[in-house]
C-alpha cells in the first residue's frame, strides 16, 4: 500500500489555492512528491523532466483547455490522468472521458471523493495484480462466504447456487440499501430481463430458507415492497 | 401558390359575372331606350293617318276634322292633299314655296325622303294622298333594306355576340389575373414566410411596390426582434452558467477545508462540528448552484437531452430506491409504489426523469415534515397515448389559488407569493423537465387535501 504514497502526483490548475488545498489533502494522505503547474506549457515540461505517475488536470486553463492538455500528454506519457473541472456539463463530462480519461470530477468536490478515486485509480494501474478476493460475512448466526459459494451455521454448511451467489453478491456490495427487483433481475439474467420477477421471487425465497433462521419473516434480507430488497449485513469481517 | 390559384379562380369568375351583367344590362338599356325614343308622342304615322281620317269632303271642298287639325298644330305640320291627278286639292299651312302640283316621280320620291328638306309622310285617302310635312330638321327618316337570310341570321348572330364577349371577358380576365397573380405571389410566399418567421425578401417592383417593401421591413424587423431575443436568452444562459462556473472552485475550498477541519483529530469536538456545519451548508449550496444550472438550461432549452427508451416503471423503482437509500426518510413517510401496466416505456432522459421523480417526493416531504403517506402511481391514460406516473400525499396540501404559483421560477415576476419552503426550483424543475419531454406536470391540491402531482408523458409507441 506504501507504495502507492511513493508516486509523483502532478496537479495542474490555474487557481494557486485550488493547487494549495489539493496538495494538503495529498500531504495529509502521505503523498510527498506533488509537483504544482499553472499552464499547459508547464504541464508539459514538468512531464518531461520529472516524469510524474499521474496528473489532476483543470478543465479551463490559460493557455488552453485540459482536453488539448491531456492530448499533447499522451503523445508524451502513459500516465493516468483525472479531470477536475468545474464545468458540469454532460458533454464535457463524455468528452473528457472519451478522450481516455480515467476520471473525471466536478468541483466543487469533497477531499474524501478525490483521494478515494485517485488512490483507485493509482491502485488499479501501479497495484500489483492481486487475487480479488470475494468477502464472506456474517449475518445473526449465519455467515455467507462468497468466496467458498457456501452458507455455515451452527447445523453446518449449505451450497449456495449461481444465481443464489449472483444475488447475494449484488446485495451485500450494497447492503443496507435497497437494490430495486429490476437491478437484482439484470445483475443475474443480463440486461433486458423484463419479466424475471416471479423467478426472482422464487430465488429469494430459496436464499431465505439458507441464511434466516425464520425465512417466513426475515430478520437479514428484507422485502421493500413495489420496489425490491434490501439485505441488512453488518460490515466486512474477513 | 396554393392562395395564388385561388384568388385567380376567384378574380376570373367575378370577371365573367360582371361582364355578364353588364352586358345584359347594356342589352335592356338600349332596347328601352330604342323603343322609348320611337314612342316620343304620337308618331308620325299616327299623325298623318289622323290627318288622313279627319279629312273630309269630295272634288274642290274638303274640310279637316277638328281632332286632326289640334294634332297637326301640335307637331307643327303641314298637310295637303294631292288627288289623284297630281295637283294639290286642298293644303293646310301649306308652305308657300311648294309646288302645288306633282309628278308621278315627284310622288314616288316623296313618299321615302324629303320635299325640299320638308320631312313628309304620307297616307292613303279616297280622293289621293294625304301628306303631311314636319318642319325642317325635326325628323330623320331612314330607308333601310337587309337581305332576309341577314335577318334571319340575326337571333343567331345576338347568341354569337353573347358568347363572343364572355370569351372575350375570360380571355381578357385570365390574361389580366395572371399579370396580377404574377405581381402579387411573391407578395404572398413573403406574407407566407412572415407568418412562418422565416425571413422574406420581394424584389420591390411594380404596382404592389410599396406593399412589397412594407412586407421586407416587417421581415427585417421580426429577424431582428427574434436574433435579439435569442440573444438575450443566451445571455442569460451564459450569465447563469458563467456565475454557477464561478462558484464551483471557492466552494471548492469552502468544502475542502471545512471537511478537511472536520476530520481533523487535533481539533476539539465543538470546532469540528461547525466545520460540518461549513461543509454542509457549503453541499446545499453545491447543490443549489447546479440545480440553478439545470433548470437554466432547461428553461432556455439548452439541454441535451439523451433521448433512450425507458421503461418508466423500472426507473421509478429505481429513483424511489435512491431517494431512500439517501435520504434518511423515517418512519414518519410511509411510501408506497403502485404500477398499473410494468410494459409501458417512454422515450426520455433517465437522469432528468429521475430527478423530477426524487424531486416530486422530496417536496411531499419538505412540506409535511410531521409526516405523510405517499402514494406513487404509474398508468397509462384512458387515450392510452400518454401515460402518467403520480404522487399523492395525504399533507397539508396547497390553496388552489397558489398552484400555479408553484411552476413558476422563484423570484420571476410571475411568480406572486415568495418561496415558503426549500429553495422552490424543485416543482419548477419537474415542469421543465416534463416539458422537455413533451409532457406536463399538472398538480391538483387544496388546503388539507394533500397534493397530486402528475407528470404525464407520451408513451412510446411499441409499449
Amino acid at each position: 500500500m506504501d507504495q502507492i504514497k511513493q508516486k509523483k502526483v502532478l496537479i495542474v490548475d490555474d487557481e494557486h489555492e485550488i493547487r494549495e488545498m489539493i496538495d494538503s489533502f495529498l500531504r495529509k494522505e502521505g503523498f510527498f512528491r506533488i509537483f504544482h503547474t499553472a499552464s499547459c506549457s508547464e504541464a508539459i515540461e514538468v512531464c518531461l523532466s520529472d516524469k510524474p505517475d499521474i496528473a489532476i488536470l483543470d478543465v479551463m486553463l490559460p493557455d488552453g483547455d485540459g482536453f488539448s492538455l491531456f492530448s499533447s500528454l499522451r503523445r508524451i506519457s502513459d500516465i493516468p490522468v483525472l479531470f477536475l473541472s468545474a464545468r458540469n456539463k454532460d458533454e464535457d463530462r463524455i468528452l473528457g472521458l472519451g478522450l481516455g480519461a480515467d476520471d473525471y470530477i466536478v468541483k466543487p468536490f469533497l477531499p474524501r471523493e478525490l483521494m478515494l478515486r485517485l488512490g483507485a485509480i493509482l491502485r488499479r494501474v501501479y497495484a500489483p495484480p492481486k487475487q480479488e478476493r470475494l468477502p464472506v460475512f456474517a449475518l445473526g448466526s449465519f455467515t455467507v462466504d462468497l468466496e467458498g459459494g457456501v452458507v455455515r451455521s451452527a447445523s453446518g454448511e449449505q451450497p449456495l447456487t449461481a444465481k443464489e451467489h449472483a444475488l447475494l453478491k449484488k446485495l451485500y456490495e450494497n447492503r443496507g440499501r435497497i437494490v430495486t427487483s429490476d437491478a437484482l433481475c439484470n445483475a443475474v439474467w443480463g440486461d433486458d430481463s423484463f419479466g424475471y420477477e416471479n423467478t426472482l421471487m422464487v430465488h429469494i425465497r430459496r436464499i431465505r430458507e439458507k441464511i434466516e433462521s425464520d425465512p417466513s419473516s426475515p430478520e437479514h434480507l428484507l422485502t421493500v415492497r413495489g420496489l425490491g430488497y434490501k439485505l441488512m449485513a453488518s460490515e466486512d469481517r474477513a | 401558390m396554393n392562395g395564388a390559384i385561388h384568388i385567380l379562380r376567384r378574380f376570373v369568375i367575378s370577371t365573367i359575372l360582371i361582364s355578364v351583367f353588364l352586358l345584359i344590362l347594356n342589352y335592356v338599356v338600349l332596347g328601352t331606350w330604342f323603343f322609348n325614343g320611337m314612342n316620343v308622342g304620337k308618331t308620325p304615322e299616327d299623325v298623318v293617318r289622323g290627318a288622313s281620317e279627319g279629312l273630309h269632303g269630295s272634288s274642290g271642298s274638303y274640310a279637316l276634322a277638328e281632332r286632326a287639325e289640334k294634332l297637326l298644330v301640335q307637331h307643327n305640320a303641314w298637310a295637303m292633299l294631292i288627288d289623284k291627278q297630281g295637283q294639290v286639292a286642298w293644303g293646310f299651312k301649306l308652305p308657300d314655296e311648294l309646288p302645288r302640283a306633282y309628278s308621278l316621280t315627284d310622288v314616288a320620291k316623296l313618299s321615302r325622303h324629303y320635299v325640299m328638306d320638308y320631312p313628309v309622310f304620307i297616307w292613303e285617302h279616297p280622293d289621293g294622298l294625304v301628306v303631311v310635312g314636319y318642319p325642317k330638321d325635326s325628323v330623320a327618316k331612314y330607308q333601310f333594306s337587309f337581305p332576309l337570310d341577314w335577318i334571319s341570321s340575326v337571333p343567331l348572330r345576338l347568341v354569337g355576340m353573347i358568347f363572343g364577349n364572355i370569351a372575350l371577358a375570360l380571355l381578357l380576365s385570365l390574361v389580366i389575373g395572371t399579370l396580377l397573380i404574377k405581381s402579387i405571389t411573391p407578395l404572398i410566399d413573403g406574407i407566407h414566410g412572415l407568418a412562418h418567421e422565416q425571413p422574406a425578401h420581394v424584389e420591390p417592383k411594380g404596382l404592389l411596390r410599396s406593399l412589397a417593401k412594407s412586407i421586407n421591413h416587417t421581415s427585417a424587423l421580426l429577424q431582428e426582434k427574434n436574433a435579439k431575443l435569442k440573444a438575450r436568452d443566451e445571455a442569460r444562459f451564459n450569465w447563469i452558467a458563467g456565475i454557477s462556473h464561478d462558484i464551483r472552485t471557492p466552494l471548492s475550498m469552502v468544502l475542502g477545508y471545512a471537511s478537511q477541519l472536520e476530520e481533523s483529530e487535533t481539533l476539539p469536538d465543538e470546532q469540528r462540528k461547525k466545520a460540518a456545519i461549513i461543509r454542509r451548508q457549503g453541499e446545499k449550496l453545491r447543490s443549489l448552484v447546479s440545480d440553478l444550472h439545470l433548470v437554466s438550461m432547461l428553461e432556455y432549452e439548452m439541454q441535451p437531452v439523451s433521448w433512450k427508451a425507458v421503461r418508466l416503471p423500472v426507473l421509478a423503482r429505481q429513483a424511489v430506491s435512491d431517494f431512500l437509500n439517501n435520504h434518511d426518510v423515517g418512519e414518519r413517510f410511509s411510501l408506497q409504489l403502485a404500477v398499473e401496466d410494468e410494459n409501458i416505456k417512454v422515450n426520455g432522459d433517465e437522469r432528468l426523469l429521475q430527478r423530477a421523480i426524487a424531486n416530486l417526493l422530496q417536496n411531499s416531504m419538505l412540506h409535511n415534515r410531521e409526516g405523510c403517506q405517499i402514494l406513487l402511481q404509474i398508468m397509462r391514460s384512458p387515450d392510452k397515448k400518454t401515460c402518467r406516473f403520480t404522487v399523492t400525499d395525504n399533507g397539508k396540501g396547497i390553496p388552489q389559488s397558489e398552484l400555479a404559483d408553484l411552476l413558476e421560477l422563484p423570484y420571476s415576476t410571475k411568480r406572486k407569493s415568495p418561496v415558503q419552503n426549500g429553495h422552490g426550483l424543485g416543482l419548477p424543475m419537474v415542469a421543465r423537465i416534463a416539458k422537455a419531454h413533451q409532457g406536463r406536470l399538472i398538480l391538483t391540491s387544496d388546503t388539507g387535501k394533500g397534493l397530486r402531482a402528475e407528470i404525464e408523458l407520451p408513451v412510446m409507441a411499441d409499449s
